[in-house]
């Protein structure tokens, strides 16, 4: 009897021991689709490293907060583009040294130093354009189509404050062949046409309903919002203008006070692996920011997949909407919320 | 009560500790933050808050808004307390439950739901026009009248519980007996059914008043950014601009309005003759 209670505190000792040699990576992430992250992704790592990896959810501002807080309590972070400028600005963020990275060579052009200065790698790239009813508008040819006559009474845009918001601008400004990117001229276009506007969405979710209730026939969003419109059932296409599309990027970046950044640097060697960005890219999660990613052909088809698709992207760049986001939200506030 | 008074003390210590905690400590940091400026303390930061043209037009619309949804919610309230009091005991019961039903389903959903009843399709526009009252159908959505009917439909419930509560307590023969000496039916409403039932008045104006001004889900679902108001302005100051001491500003403002609404309906609630006995 003692000989096995002996044995059993000597087994717990030294389970107990093991468990505290474990190291632990945290990592700072988006909350969508973590069920398949973890079968993807961490699983797989936690049993390759011998080390466990805990998820720390929410938004850009959230997780930009609490990282600041609590800088070492962060090995890795997942932000947009911008999100990892301002991190990598506060001083949060060490440099990444892609030469450790066996699957850097694979990634878009675009995505292989997004924020400048190896602060960030591009694991996921998303299009947006223009999605509309083929029956009730015709074709979408050009960004400024928005603003068109025909569109009056039937069109939703982003607000100001939601991703899609400042990339809409950007668009605009393309269309119209204006260089400033204090996008003076486009609010005020926006503002004049508010009347016509039906609405500024906050939720691309809010489209599917805008769609089947027919209250718009177009709309500019992301490519993940696509699937679920196509659900409507409603004849509706997704348009290339002549100034291209536009996009948005979430980025990889190293926390600076990470305690183990030679496993952060080997997760994110995994994330970017073909063999993950293809299974993510399959369960409908992320599109693919590495190029030999094969999607089935009707996965593909609803996500950003594709170097004809990637390559048309016209991306904002981080600097400028860290610059100028704070005079946007002002400014359309001024003329537009009023 | 108790043989020791330490005994009640220890008693209350929890839930003392959990308020003190949970709500006064984080109340206060909420209050330094906005009173905190770069170069000491003081109330700049609503200074500023209130100088911006934009901000001043969103703080009236929101108490503007918040003022006729509980106006209306007062007038709707003891029409419906009425109808459910003159039933029998039983289907009273019922009718109550009909009356929370709402509650217990999610504002995300009931706000959808009203884009659905108010969209151009929707079920308004179709009847309105089947009717032959209008031609082409209104647009109704992402105004400040959809807010209004949304906010309306999300806070009813609660001014009919406190009013409910309120009319079954006031004495069954007080408005025969007014009647019976003349008061007409205004009389009858403004001079006894008004003061007896104050209380509930109080209560259900305070909940609406407040649940108005602090909404987020309706303004921004059916008012978009079109109908900012008070609370739209918070999320996109704390998630977009991550402007802490602006969203501190809009939190205090908001505790404000609501106690000033709670003391003004206290004293609009309470007789003239006891405020100058006090």
């Amino acid at each position: 009897m003692l000989k096995s209670i002996a044995l059993g505190a000597a087994g717990i000792l030294l389970a107990g021991t093991a468990l505290a040699d474990t190291p632990t990576l945290t990592v700072s992430t988006y909350g969508i689709a973590q069920d398949d992250f973890r079968k993807i992704l961490f699983d797989p790592f936690e049993a390759e490293c011998g080390c466990k990896v805990v998820v720390d959810i929410g938004n850009n501002a959230e997780r930009l907060a609490k990282i600041a807080a609590n800088p070492d309590g962060y090995d890795l972070v997942a932000f947009s583009d911008f999100g990892a400028l301002d991190a990598a600005n506060r001083g949060l963020l060490q440099p990444i040294d892609t030469s450790k990275l066996s699957n850097y060579d694979k990634l878009y052009d675009s995505a292989k130093d997004p924020v400048g200065n190896k602060m960030a790698v591009g694991y996921t790239i998303y299009a947006t354009s223009i999605v509309y009813r083929t029956d009730k508008f015709g074709t979408v040819n050009s960004w400024a189509d928005l603003l068109s006559d025909k569109a009056k009474g039937q069109v939703a845009v982003p607000n100001i404050t939601t991703t899609q918001g400042p990339l809409i601008l950007h668009m605009l400004a393309e269309a119209a062949g204006d260089k400033d990117v204090s996008y003076a001229n486009e609010i005020q276009k926006l503002a004049d046409a508010k009347g016509d506007i039906v609405t500024f969405y906050e939720r691309s979710s809010q489209l599917t309903t805008l769609f089947a209730q027919e209250e718009i026939w177009l709309a500019p969003t992301g490519r993940y919002a696509w699937g679920n419109l196509l659900k409507t059932g409603l004849p509706l296409a997704w348009a290339t203008p002549k100034e291209g599309q536009t996009g948005g990027m979430n980025v990889l970046s190293m926390v600076k006070g990470s305690k183990h950044p030679d496993l952060a640097l080997k997760l994110i060697d995994k994330w970017l692996s073909t063999e993950t960005q293809t299974a993510l890219g399959n369960a409908l999660v992320d599109s693919p920011a590495n190029k030999e990613a094969r999607l089935e052909a009707d996965k593909g088809a609803l996500m950003t997949y594709g170097a004809d698709q990637i390559n048309s992207i016209s991306f904002i760049k981080p600097a400028d909407l860290l610059a100028h986001q704070e005079q946007w939200i002002k400014d359309w506030n001024a003329k537009i919320s009023q | 009560m108790f043989e020791k008074r330490s005994t009640g003390v220890l008693l209350t210590l929890p839930a003392l500790v959990f308020l003190l905690v949970l709500f006064v400590l984080p109340v206060m940091v909420l209050l330094t933050r906005s009173l905190a400026l770069p170069e000491g303390w003081g109330l700049g930061n609503f200074a500023s808050f209130f100088s911006s043209e934009l901000n001043r037009t969103i703080f009236w619309r929101t108490l503007r808004l918040a003022a006729t949804v509980t106006a209306a919610c007062v007038v709707l309230g003891y029409i419906t307390a009425f109808g459910v009091l003159s039933y029998t005991k039983e289907r009273r019961g019922m009718l109550t439950g009909f009356v929370i039903l709402p509650l217990m389903i999610s504002p995300v959903a009931r706000t959808y739901a009203w884009i659905v009843v108010l969209g151009r399709t929707g079920f308004l526009n179709a009847v309105l026009t089947s009717l032959g009252i209008i031609d082409s159908p209104l647009r109704l959505l992402f105004t400040e009248t959809a807010v209004f009917i949304g906010l309306v439909q999300l806070f009813l419930p609660l001014m009919v519980l406190p009013l409910l509560s309120a009319l079954e307590n006031l004495p069954r023969d007080v408005i025969p007996a007014a009647q019976l000496l003349g008061a007409s039916r205004l009389m009858v409403l403004f001079k006894v059914i008004l003061p007896l039932t104050r209380e509930g008045l109080v209560v259900g104006g305070t909940l609406v008043f407040t649940g108005s001004v602090t909404a987020y889900i309706t303004p921004a679902i059916l008012g978009g950014s079109k109908v900012m108001m008070l609370e739209t302005l918070l999320y996109q100051r704390i998630n977009v601009a991550n402007d802490l001491t602006g969203a501190a500003v809009i939190a205090v403002i908001l505790v404000i309005t609501t106690l000033a609404a709670n003391k003004l309906l206290r004293r609009l609630a309470t007789p003239r003759q006891r405020q100058e006995a006090r």
